[in-house]
Formats: C-alpha cells, sequence, structure tokens
C-alpha cells in the first residue's frame, strides 16, 4: 500500500535536523556514560576491598647502597610481630620472591632480573575495614621498633581518588542531564515550528472532527522514528570508540586503577540510550503538540 | 428516541453577535433554528457575513456573544473530544477548496473517512463511487494542481459529503462550473438531504435559486432574515 500521511512532513526541514541532534547526542552520551560505569564500577570495587591497601615496606639496602642482610630478617620478624598485635589488623604475611615478581611483571617483564634489583621486602597487611588500624600511631611504633620500615597506606591517596571519581561521576551525571534538556528543547523547537509550517493542514483535519490524538500521535510518531534512527546511528559510531578505549585500557590493566570491561547490564543501560532518547522525543513532541492544539478552539 | 432526535433543531442560534477581534459586529443579535432534514440557500451581498455565519456553524469561530446549540448540545459547554465528535457530523465546502496540495483526489475526498476510522476497503469503495458521481473518475490520482478549478470544487463537495454528515455547509459551491454542472451537483446535495442531512448552501447564483425555490436566509446589515418559499415567476 501506498504511504500516506496527512500532514505532509517530508515538507519540512524536521527531518534533517532531528536526525542528525539525535545522533550526536547519543553518540557524546554513549561516551560519557560507559566512562561514568567504568569510573564508578571501579571506585565500587576499590572501596569494598581494602586489602592491599596497607603495605609495610622494608629496604634491602641502605640509602648508601650497603646490603643489610644481616639486619633484614630481625626487621621483618620484628615487624610482622609488632603488625600481628597490632588493633585493626587481621593478618600480615611477607610477600615470597614469586609473589613480587607477578607484582613486577607489568614493569618489568617475565625475567629474573629482579632477583638483581634492589627491591624492598614487601609485608602485605589486611585491614579490619570496619576497624581500620589508626595509621599515624602504627607508623609511630613501627619507627620505634623498625626505624627502616615504612608503612605505606594508600588508603588516604585513594581516598582522594575515590572522591574524584565520584565528582566526576556527578560532572557527567550533570552533563548528561544537560543533553537531555538540549535534547528536549530542540525537539519543542522543531515540532513547533513543523506545526507551523503544517498549520494550514492541521487547522483543516482539526475542522474535519480530527481529535488532537489524530494530530498529536502523528507528530509524536514521527519524531520518534526521526530521533531513532539518529540516536541508533550515534550509538553505533559510539561502539568502535569504547572498543578501541577498552583496548587501551586492557593495555595498562595491571598497572591501571579502572576496570576495562563492561558486564551485560551495563551494556544493557548503554543500548538503552538510543531508545530512551526516541521515547523522549516522542512524549516531547507529544507534550508540545497537544499543549499548542489546546490554545485552538 | 428518533422522534425526539427529530423534533431537536439540528442547529439553534440564541442571541448570537459575532465579530473579529480587529473590525467592526458582521454578525448581531441573531436568531435562527434550523430544523433536521431542511435545506436552505443562504443570500446576501458579498461581505454580508455568509461565511462568517457558516464558520460559527462548523465551529471555526466561537459567537462574542449568545449561545449556539448544535445537534442539541451547547457549544460553549462541550469538551475538545465533543467538539471533535460534533465536527465529524459536519461537511463544509470552503469557498477556497482547501484541498490538501499532497494528496491526490482520491487521498483527499478519504480524509474525512480516514479521520473517522474508516476501514480502508470501505474508504476505496465509497470515495471511488463518489468520485463517480461527481464526474471525476478519470482523476483519483490527480493532485489539486493538476486539477481545473471546477474539478476541484467537486474534489472539496465529495470530500464534505464523502461522510454522510448531518450538517452539510457549503460556501458559493457552484461559484466556478457551468451552470448544468451547478444543478448536478445541487441534485447531489439533495440526494443527501433526502437521507436526512441538513442543508445550506450559501450562494449568488440567481438561476440555481430560482430554479430549486428553497427557503433562504438573508443577510444583510448583520441580521437574518428567512424567507419562506421562493416562488418563482416561471413555475406556475
Ligand atoms: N478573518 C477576518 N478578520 C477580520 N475581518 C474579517 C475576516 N473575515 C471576514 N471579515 C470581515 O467580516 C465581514 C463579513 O465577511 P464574510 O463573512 O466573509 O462575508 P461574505 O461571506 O458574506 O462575503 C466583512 O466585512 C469582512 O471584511
Ligand atoms: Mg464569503
Amino acid at each position: 500500500m501506498k504511504k500516506r500521511t496527512d500532514i505532509p512532513f517530508s515538507s519540512d526541514s524536521s527531518k534533517f535536523f532531528i536526525p542528525w541532534l539525535s545522533m550526536f547526542m547519543v553518540f557524546i552520551a554513549t561516551l560519557i556514560l560507559a566512562i561514568a560505569i567504568v569510573v564508578y564500577s571501579s571506585v565500587q570495587s576499590w572501596t569494598s576491598n581494602i586489602s592491599g591497601t596497607l603495605t609495610v615496606q622494608i629496604p634491602t639496602y641502605t640509602d648508601k647502597g650497603e646490603s643489610r642482610e644481616e639486619q633484614i630478617n630481625k626487621d621483618i620478624e620484628m615487624t610482622l610481630t609488632l603488625l600481628r598485635s597490632s588493633d585493626g589488623i587481621t593478618g600480615a604475611t611477607l610477600l615470597s620472591d614469586s609473589q613480587m615478581a607477578t607484582l613486577m611483571e607489568p614493569w618489568l617483564g617475565q625475567s629474573d632480573t629482579i632477583n638483581e634489583l634492589p627491591l624492598p621486602k614487601i609485608i602485605d597487611v589486611n585491614a579490619d575495614p570496619n576497624n581500620f588500624p589508626n595509621i599515624r600511631r602504627l607508623k609511630a611504633d613501627l619507627f620505634d621498633q623498625v626505624p627502616e620500615a615504612i608503612l605505606d597506606s594508600h588508603r588516604a591517596a585513594l581516598s582522594d581518588l575515590v572522591a574524584f571519581f565520584e565528582n566526576m561521576v556527578h560532572l557527567i551525571a550533570f552533563i548528561l542531564l544537560l543533553i537531555l534538556i538540549t535534547t528536549a528543547l530542540s525537539v519543542i523547537y522543531v515540532t513547533k515550528s513543523s506545526m507551523s509550517v503544517h498549520q494550514k493542514v492541521i487547522e483543516l483535519i482539526h475542522m474535519m472532527g480530527a481529535s488532537d490524538f489524530y494530530i498529536t500521535i502523528q507528530f509524536a510518531m514521527r519524531s520518534f522514528k526521526l530521533t531513532l534512527i539518529g540516536s541508533l546511528i550515534g550509538f553505533l559510531l559510539a561502539i568502535p570508540i569504547m572498543v578501541l578505549f577498552d583496548y587501551f585500557l586492557r593495555q595498562m590493566s595491571s598497572s591501571f586503577v579502572l576496570e576495562s570491561t563492561l558486564n551485560p547490564a551495563q551494556w544493557l543501560i548503554l543500548i538503552s540510550i538510543p531508545f530512551l532518547t526516541a521515547v523522549l522525543s516522542f512524549l516531547t513532541a507529544y507534550r508540545t503538540v497537544s499543549k499548542t492544539l489546546k490554545q485552538t478552539l | 428516541m428518533v422522534t425526539n432526535k427529530l423534533s431537536t433543531p439540528i442547529a439553534e442560534f440564541n442571541g448570537v453577535s459575532f465579530k473579529y477581534p480587529t473590525g467592526p459586529e458582521v454578525l448581531k443579535d441573531i436568531q435562527l433554528s434550523l430544523q433536521p432534514g431542511s435545506f436552505y440557500f443562504m443570500t446576501g451581498e458579498s461581505g454580508a457575513g455568509k461565511t462568517s455565519l457558516l464558520s460559527l456553524l462548523y465551529l471555526n469561530n466561537m459567537p462574542t456573544k449568545g449561545r449556539i446549540r448544535l445537534f442539541g448540545y451547547a457549544l460553549d459547554t462541550l469538551t475538545r473530544e465533543a467538539k471533535a465528535q460534533i465536527r465529524r457530523q459536519i461537511g463544509v465546502v470552503f469557498q477556497d477548496y482547501r484541498l490538501l496540495d499532497h494528496l491526490n483526489a482520491f487521498d483527499n475526498v478519504a480524509l474525512p473517512l480516514r479521520i473517522s476510522g474508516t476501514r480502508e476497503q470501505d474508504i476505496k469503495k465509497h470515495v471511488r463511487e463518489l468520485l463517480a458521481w461527481v464526474g471525476l473518475e478519470k482523476q483519483l490520482d490527480k493532485y489539486p494542481h493538476e486539477l481545473s478549478g471546477g474539478e476541484k470544487q467537486r474534489v472539496a463537495i465529495a470530500r464534505a459529503v464523502i461522510n454522510r454528515p448531518r450538517l452539510l455547509l457549503a460556501d458559493e459551491p457552484t461559484g466556478n462550473v457551468d451552470d448544468a454542472m451547478a444543478k448536478r451537483l445541487i441534485y447531489l446535495f439533495l440526494e443527501l438531504n433526502k437521507l436526512g442531512t441538513t442543508t445550506v448552501i450559501a450562494t449568488h447564483n440567481h438561476n440555481l435559486i430560482k430554479h430549486f425555490g428553497f427557503p433562504r436566509l438573508h443577510l444583510s446589515h448583520g441580521h437574518i432574515e428567512a424567507v419562506e418559499k421562493n416562488n418563482s415567476t416561471n413555475k406556475g
């Protein structure tokens, strides 16, 4: 059957404007939402996994480069004893050479050079997340007994990082909101100008007894289709960029703090963007036309 | 129920005045009652207010004073949907046709049926029949810009009557056709009228007025005057 519309939409400019606009908006929205998801889920996993955030380093060489061979085992013993008896610490273990090698692999590769390097001994400390040790007191105690030992608390640094990324997620949410508002305002504008282009036709079919719904749904469906086309293209264009981004994250993954892969639920959120945008466009056009029509008799 | 409906006037004007936002009063204190099944010519000089009065009847304008009832309903109390329902029962032939340029003759005539949700098969049958009746069976696919003035007028008429309206309003519907076609069109209106459509035709065509001799609504200086049978001299 021949395609027929009462309202000659093909003669107005909305058919160019809306797809381009929604393509661009969905492209941007998909990318920054993907970033937000990656950052958010990484932050979630850091904060829920506190182990490994406390370590003690015991240098194997002095500042002057002399070996501390004789002293080191005593230092390790004393440090472990101190840590294990401290409040809020549930365990302390010395990393074996092979564990160290694994840890250093991203920087050094799989080689034996590790044994020739003046690497410190590292003690991994497990802290009770519900009763986190007082870092300042622990440092003071450690300094008293093993002055060479260095306590690294990643937690302080991490909490700054977490705060930074949380702010970033908020900023992204704000940008998404702006994108949403811009899209809605543009749809309102385009719908209104389309209505004035087709005013004569609208008046006529209104006079013939077309219900508001009859007219409104045509504009809304039109807006929905145009937005969906543009949005899907925008989404498809964002995919290669996400894949590339993912690739780079994986390259850096052992040293970098972000988790690269998206899980299926997160993909679902991203895939819903073009459809939600089209629905937003539908509802906005619907509301705009129906408000405008209500001003007529 | 049926008799009740018959006794309710199709249209009732009660002290209706009307003016455009700019300009003087066009219609003044009009009293009018159109009985179901009646057939009127509406006359009056150019600028007398014929088009304005029709526009009140097809709900394109609201009176500035007074009250209009259509099919028994006071217009100022109706919801938008109820007004749309009333509009669907009124056919209008506009003075300037108002055909949609992007639709061919067939689709223009089909428009009221589509608005009222008629099935496509029925639309096809009815529209073809009616366009054949007004002599346009070969112009179904023609767009308005490909039709002559008279052909456009016939498309406009077909579109107004396709829905078998309860009230048919025609604004100078025979202005662009010869007398023979004008009579043919009035006969079409009459056929519809026999089926119960109340009809008001604004016209300047004295030949038609004389030939058919229907009661007349005459507008002048904003007032309306009902002229009963316009007995023509050559009848007797
Ligand atoms: N849209 C309008 N705005 C202002 N004045 C109008 C409008 N339409 C018609 N008029 C004026 O109203 C009067 C009646 O016009 P109209 O109803 O078209 O008369 P007729 O159809 O009998 O020729 C005229 O004086 C005309 O100039
Ligand atoms: Mg007129």
